[in-house]
């Protein structure tokens, strides 16, 4: 990666806060059953199978090698990269992994402030916060929070969105 | 006209206990026989493939929920409009009741379809400016389905007009309108660029060969398919080819021609005193439809290729309350059919008071291009080397994989004009930015109207330290992209684009205060 980055180039520091560790877990998990799924499938079909395509050994093996390496690199990479920070003015998010993004919404445009909990998160103890606003380009997410925390979150982000009223389109 | 109408109704109207009103009973002679004409496939087909089965007759029970369901809405469908609500109410068996606030409305479009137009009755459709998808239709909006014309436009006064309501009345005749733009017959030679009979050709094609498939017949029995199929087999394959294509060249001009007229027929875009732009237009579906000016949200100049070859172009207002091509809203914002480039630049001109797309942008740099480039050539050579594999497989003939290879001189043309395309520029109250080859677009965004800004970069851009700025807006397409700037740029445009919001996340240039 070039390092272009002089005193006067602006550049985006990253969002104060990590998520928590357990989203690690929490990641880890939630791939792993779809690598479990994909790579049992296509065992079923080689081993029963009495004609099975021989494409089909090569990406069994492909799916063997990728999964695991998804599983260690992904979680990891991406706990470095989630974090959030909400200020007076503002909410700022940072996601992704191989592709990584930057989402700023000033807090007059909340319009919604949802918590939402799959199971995988109920049983890690997380929560995923959105925030909308009123373009449907817009929703901020903060996946991967400790439940407490993202309560804690919704009810300042409610309170300071109620502060500062408008329009919000 | 409309103001007169506004003085005539009754003074209740607007109040806390306004008159309701019903839907138009002329739409009982309508609406039964529509339904009926919906329904007939499930009739017919119930009675032909249940001859002699006990559901026979199913069809029938079907057609009589549909016809009496179509009654009872017109019959029980009753609205009012309040001091601070348009209440709306329907249903005999399953009742409903909504109400939306006054001060939400944005904007009410007026459509007659042939089935009004033999009354002169038209659907009005009462919008609020939310802007999220994933919702159905009519989820908060609200149609009424058979008013008289007259009462649509009185409607469209009464919500629309109320800031300056009280002005207008006073008046005894408001100002007359301006006309900011009518429809040309000279720009009927743009139709065959928009290549717009291309979809109405594919659409004929795919419902003629999916009845044949159907009913099972194979249109090679035809003497007249026969006879074509035979002098084609005697002539050398370049020559059919050859023919083929003119053919069906002209068939599309034709066809987009036709749609062209029937679209676009008395195009008229006027802006009213009250500050609301107007737009009307259709030949046999008419179509009106308002928008407040303070929701505008910009503009956008669509240059799609062919269109762009013969300098023509289309304009499109960014509007909150108008989704963009999406089921009743689709074309709702269009504020200039394809006319040509500089008279859609006067438009936007008009409309805006300014003029923000002509701004010259500013060009992205060279590490764009390779992006761009590269994109477009790996497409067309992954697709050949699927189909390559097809072949090998034997599951395909030799001849797309060859074909799919001749394409990539051309996607990298096309590549190479996506980059020519990029650009961004700040006016002060206005971010443009461009993009696109096939289907070009230069948006103009009010930068007020944005509600936040996103910023996006994929593990390549990273290396090539480009970024992607997405600004979502609560209005036409719902995002507006800077593709592939430079990183600094990106959010040096951001900034400035929307002050203060940024500067506390930023590092490095620290004095701008």
């Amino acid at each position: 990666m070039s390092e272009h980055t002089t005193n006067t180039a602006p550049e985006l520091r990253p969002p104060a806060h990590r998520v928590s560790r357990r989203a690690i877990g929490y990641w880890t998990v939630t791939a792993s059953i779809v690598w479990i799924i994909l790579i049992g499938v296509q065992t079923l079909i080689v081993v029963t199978s009495d004609d099975a395509p021989s494409f089909l050994t090569v990406t069994l093996v492909l799916s063997c090698v990728l999964g695991p390496l998804h599983l260690i690199v992904m979680p990891q990479w991406r706990y470095r990269v989630h974090r959030w920070e909400v200020t007076g003015e503002a909410v700022y998010t940072q996601s992704g992994w191989l592709k990584q993004e930057w989402r700023i919404a000033p807090v007059s445009r909340i319009q919604t402030v949802d918590i939402e909990r799959d199971p995988f998160e109920q049983l890690f103890g997380l929560a995923k916060i959105t925030v909308t606003t009123a373009s449907a380009a817009g929703p901020l997410r903060i996946a991967g929070l400790a439940h407490d925390r993202a309560l804690a979150l919704a009810d300042e982000l409610t309170k300071t969105t109620q502060a500062v009223r408008g329009d919000a389109t | 006209m409309s103001s007169t109408e506004t003085v005539v109704t009754p003074p209740a109207e607007g109040t806390q206990d306004a008159p309701w009103h019903h839907l138009d009973r002329r739409m009982l002679l309508i609406r039964p026989v529509l339904d009926l004409v919906k329904s007939l496939p499930v009739l017919l087909g119930a009675l032909l493939f249940g001859h002699g089965e006990p559901w026979q007759w199913i069809g029938l029970v079907f057609t009589a929920i549909a016809v009496f369901t179509g009654v009872s809405h017109v019959l029980t469908s009753r609205y009012r409009i309040t001091e601070s609500q348009v209440e709306w109410r329907t249903g005999l068996l399953q009742r409903k009741h909504r109400a939306i606030p006054r001060d939400r409305i944005r904007t009410v479009d007026v459509t007659s379809e042939p089935k009004h137009r033999l009354f002169s009755l038209a659907a009005a459709r009462i919008g609020t400016g939310r802007h999220s998808h994933g919702k159905g239709p009519g989820k908060d909006e609200l149609v009424l389905d058979a008013v008289t014309i007259a009462e649509a436009q009185r409607l469209r006064t009464l919500l629309l007009h109320r800031k300056a309501e009280a002005v207008t009345t006073e008046a005894a005749d408001a100002p007359p309108e301006q006309l900011i733009a009518a429809v040309d017959k000279r720009w009927l030679r743009y139709a065959p660029f928009t290549l717009s009979g291309l979809a109405v050709v594919g659409a004929a094609v795919g419902t003629v060969y999916h009845f044949a498939h159907e009913l099972h017949f194979d249109p090679i029995q035809f003497s007249l398919v026969q006879a074509v199929v035979g002098h084609f087999a005697e002539t050398p394959a370049w020559v059919s080819v050859l023919l083929a294509a003119v053919g069906l060249l002209v068939l599309v001009s034709l066809l987009s021609i036709g749609g062209y007229v029937l679209s676009f027929w008395n195009f008229r875009l006027t802006r009213e005193p009250a500050g609301t732009l107007h737009i009307r237009r259709g030949l046999i579906t008419t179509r009106s439809v308002s928008i407040e000016e303070d929701r505008l949200r910009g503009a956008e100049i669509r240059e799609p290729l062919p269109l762009r070859l013969a300098g023509g172009a289309r304009c499109v207002a960014i509007a909150g309350g108008l989704r963009e091509g999406k089921g009743a809203d689709k074309g709702g914002g269009l504020l200039l059919p394809p006319a040509p480039v500089a008279r859609a630049h006067e438009v936007v001109a008009e409309v805006l008071r300014e003029d923000p797309v002509a701004t010259p942008l500013v060009r992205h740099p060279r590490r764009a291009l390779y992006r761009r480039l590269s994109r477009a050539v790996l497409g067309v050579l992954l697709l050949a080397a699927a189909l390559y594999g097809l072949a090998w497989l034997g599951a395909l003939p030799d001849w797309p994989w060859q074909v799919a290879l001749v394409l990539v001189p051309f996607a990298a043309l096309v590549g190479w004009d996506r980059y020519r395309g990029l650009g961004h520029a700040f006016t002060g109250r206005y971010l443009v930015t461009r993009s696109g080859s096939l289907d070009r677009g230069t948006a103009a965004v009010r930068c007020d109207g944005l509600t936040g800004i996103v910023v996006e970069r994929s593990y390549f851009q990273r290396r090539a330290g480009l970024v992607t700025l997405i600004a979502p807006v609560a209005a036409g397409k719902g995002k507006y992209r800077v593709l592939d700037v430079g990183e600094a740029d990106g959010l040096a445009l951001a900034d400035r684009a929307l002050p203060g919001l940024l500067t506390p996340f930023l590092t490095g240039d620290r004095d701008r205060g």
